[in-house]
């Protein structure tokens, strides 16, 4: 028996394949492993997580490292991906001039129109005088109603209420006529007294109407057409509010205001280019494309940009113990992204979703980082150990023993750091690059968007589908399908939308709707995974044209996941390309390409270390 | 000693008034109220509702009736008063039933739950304890448990009853932020335990939960 295994260290996962080799031309694969990588990829710390998945596969043949006869690694592409985000807008309200939130449960319906009084001051108001009323914490929700109705008597037209308290529905209900309230406003004493205010509620299910709209608000207040031009931030910060306030006050305005992030500098082979980080993902990612190919990316010395990008230069130079100066970052995926963010000056504590960059780069290091784990390693097992051939092509090789495969294929290795995509034509030459953003960007999208701020519940989000319990007895998925339980559901899970993680159920501690959750989720992986898809192979194929290729085997961790072949699968299909998950070996799935592939290309090179 | 035997003292006479004012209680005059005091006019058997906009809140034995406020002094009447608003806010309506066969605030409000068209229930005994219940959880689980009734203010009370509506709603709220307090055990168990017996005296075995009306 001649033992040998194939070892892949990769960003997240350190997969091996060990296969008995009894002469040049067989291969019998005995069995395969899979754990954790320990450490960062390319680092000394790898070497326990090799360890550990060969004693893994080992085990499950009842034997010892001693019995191997040699250990080949991958010579990993020596790539690093880190991801960044940057807000790039804010909103700013001075002199409190509108209100702008969603309370759960405004009072009343309808728009009203009225100079804002506090309800102390209430009973000075003459008859047919137009209010819209404030009324504090302090203020109980019946006696508010009571006084109320009492100045409503004496012909005071109430108009609109706008409470501090959670209170809309209930004063609503006390009153003899029905007005729109807007609860929950936590800043009521900032509201400016004596100003002419236009409040409005939508019915349950609908969104303000006439506070939404420039023409809507200059037919309130009367206001000229350059007037008009000012307010139109401010009707454009209510769409999609149920409730909204706006307060005409003399100098009051919303502005969204662009915080300066920083210039990003492409160093192309051929040109340079620059562009400003606040113009947005669309726009980077064209500067990069017309300077490709790339030698380096740098960021502007002392903003955010350049933090962010040098950041990920440092990372990799601790790690190699490089300088700094001899990290080259050779791809960037920037992706235009959402994140909650509390409104400067708002008076309820409003929050809007300001426009966000997220950036994931790709640093490239040299190459003999893996020479050294292997050294180690050596010495560790005493076993021989050699660096295999190039990622790319050992991943090629391991595809094509999916069945169903031929070439000329192009593999997409979906991993958690990198895109990775390779291309082998009839001759067997093979093309490769990797690409920056993946699975970790997924979850950083999602973390953000969301405004989770806790990466593991993104991480799961990410990898598993929903479903909202709905009694103790039944949930249902995302698709819609009901699924009935014998025993009851644990009562923390009640009402809740949960992960449905292996056999257990994460509830979600926030109020997002199953819709909302699904949505960005899908999103995020359309806007990384089937970016960077189509952005690789065209870079690999030798027309450039998606069209043109055949087959394409999707590989790696991230492949696993249960929509993004999918998505791919989908997106690539309207380009007339049969993509589809691999199954290496028949049996492994998606995974252990590049393990299998550093045995099958063993006899290639002769097998003289036999 | 001497304490217990006041106490038992004082609770067999409330007993025989309580039995005393039963007698009194004829038919007829059910409707009028017999004690100034009492928070709630009680009506004959509670129905089980088939609204799905109803919240039940259930009380224990003596809960507006024999006690008038929780361990901290609370009024029953702004407690009540405070699930309700919540309730209303959310936009469901408050359904108000006594659980005379046990003084336990669990089975109270599995009682609650069983009796609400929407099968979302509040128990509250007289000390203050408080809990959300669903029909299909077993009597000693819950879906949120006020345990430390010395530290429930009526905003709690408020958001007890505005949780209690979404879940029946089928919104999947935040449990309510409760404090909690080291020292509530040590300062107030004997008391606790007192004006728990003190409501306990008041069960009335095998009977079935009566519908309330607040004055």
């Amino acid at each position: 028996m001649n033992l040998i295994a194939g070892v892949d260290i990769g960003n997240a996962t350190t997969e091996v394949a060990i296969a008995n080799v009894s002469d040049r031309n067989r291969q019998d694969f005995l069995a395969s492993g899979i754990v954790k990588t320990s450490g960062i990829k390319g680092t000394r710390q790898n070497i326990h997580g090799v360890i550990a998945a060969l004693k893994q596969a080992l085990k499950k043949l009842d034997r010892s490292i001693e019995d191997l006869k040699l250990v080949r690694v991958n010579e990993a592409a020596p790539v690093i991906g880190d991801v960044a985000m940057e807000t790039i807008t804010e909103t700013i309200i001075t002199e409190s001039t509108m209100i702008g939130h969603n309370p759960s449960t405004p009072g009343g319906m309808g728009l009203g129109i009225g100079v804002t009084v506090p309800i102390k001051d209430l009973q000075y108001s003459k008859p047919n005088e137009e209010v819209i009323v404030l009324i504090p914490r302090t203020v109980d929700f019946e006696d508010a109603a009571k006084s109320m109705n009492f100045v409503l008597h004496q012909g005071v037209n109430i108009n609109g209420a706008i409470v501090q308290k959670d209170d809309g529905v209930l004063i609503n209900n006390r009153l003899e006529k029905k007005i729109p309230i807007v609860d929950e406003v936590k800043l009521i004493d900032k509201v400016p007294i004596g100003m002419k205010a236009a409040l409005e509620v939508a019915p349950a299910g609908g969104v303000v109407e006439v506070l939404s709209n420039p023409y809507g608000i200059a037919t309130v207040f009367e206001l000229s057409g350059e007037e008009t031009k000012m307010i139109v931030p401010i009707s454009r910060a209510l769409i999609g509010n149920r409730s909204a306030v706006i307060i005409k006050t003399p100098k009051g305005d919303v502005k969204e205001r662009h915080i300066p992030a920083g210039k990003i500098f492409f160093e192309g082979k051929k040109r340079r280019a620059e562009i400003n980080v606040d113009e947005g993902a669309k726009k980077m990612m064209d500067t990069l494309n017309a300077t490709a190919p790339v030698n380096d990316i740098k960021g502007e010395p002392g903003t955010n940009a350049g933090g962010m990008l040098e950041r990920v230069r440092q990372v990799m130079s601790e790690l190699t113990k490089q300088h700094p100066r001899d990290i080259m970052i050779q791809d960037m995926l920037a992706v235009d992204t959402f994140v909650p963010q509390k409104v400067k000056g708002g008076l309820a504590e409003e929050f809007s979703m300001e426009n966000a960059v997220g950036i994931a780069a790709m640093v490239k290091a040299d190459k003999l980082q893996m020479q050294m784990i292997a050294d180690e390693l050596e010495k560790e097992l005493d076993v021989q150990v050699e660096v295999g051939g190039v990622e790319a092509d050992m991943a090629i090789r391991g595809a094509l023993s999916t069945p169903g495969t031929n070439i000329p294929v192009a593999i997409l290795d979906l991993g958690a750091g990198s895109t990775d995509a390779s291309f082998m034509n009839k001759e067997g030459k093979v093309k490769y690059v990797h690409l920056a953003g993946a699975g970790n960007m997924v979850t950083m999208l999602i973390n953000s968007e969301l405004g989770l701020d806790d990466m593991a519940l993104a991480e799961d989000i990410k990898k598993y589908s929903l479903a909202k319990v709905e009694s103790l007895y039944h949930i249902r998925h995302e698709d819609g399908t009901v699924q009935f339980f014998e025993h009851p559901l644990d009562p923390k899970i009640f009402a809740r939308v949960v992960i449905l993680k292996k056999n257990e159920m994460i509830p979600i501690p926030y109020d997002f709707s199953i819709e909302k959750l699904r949505m960005v989720r899908r999103q995020a992986k359309e806007k990384v995974f089937v970016t960077n898809a189509l952005r690789s192979l065209r870079m690999v194929y030798p027309t450039g044209n998606v069209r043109d290729i055949e087959f394409v085997v999707l590989l790696g961790g991230s492949s696993l996941d249960f929509e993004v072949p999918q998505l791919i699968t989908d997106a690539l299909s309207q380009h007339g390309v049969v993509a589809g998950r691999g199954n290496i070996r028949g049996i492994e799935g998606p995974r252990n390409a590049v393990a299998t592939g550093l045995i099958l290309s063993m006899n290639e090179k002769g097998g003289d270390s036999l | 000693m001497e304490v217990n035997e006041k106490m038992i003292r004082q609770v067999i006479e409330e007993v025989l008034a309580g039995m005393q004012q039963e007698k009194d209680t004829t038919p007829q005059s059910a409707a009028t109220p017999s004690h100034n005091e009492e928070l709630f006019a009680e009506g004959g058997n509670a129905e089980r509702g088939t609204r799905k906009d109803e919240v039940v809140v259930a009380v224990a034995p003596a809960f507006g009736k024999y006690q008038t406020d929780t361990i901290v002094h609370v009024p029953h009447r702004e407690v009540i008063r405070e699930v309700i608003a919540g309730i209303e806010e959310e936009g469901l309506t408050a359904r108000l039933i006594r659980v005379k066969r046990t003084s336990d605030v669990a089975f109270v409000a599995h009682d609650a739950a069983e009796y609400s068209g929407s099968g979302i229930g509040i128990g509250i005994q007289s000390k203050g304890t408080t809990v959300i219940h669903q029909k299909d959880l077993v009597p000693l689980s819950n879906l949120e448990l006020f345990p430390q009734a010395p530290l429930l203010t009526l905003e709690t009370f408020r958001l007890i009853g505005k949780n209690a509506a979404k879940y029946a709603k089928g919104e999947s709220p935040n449990p309510v932020p409760t404090m909690n307090d080291q020292m509530a055990r040590p300062k107030y168990q004997a008391i606790a335990a007192l004006l728990h017996i003190k409501e306990t005296q008041y069960v009335e075995k095998h009977t079935k939960p009566v519908a309330l009306e607040l004055k």
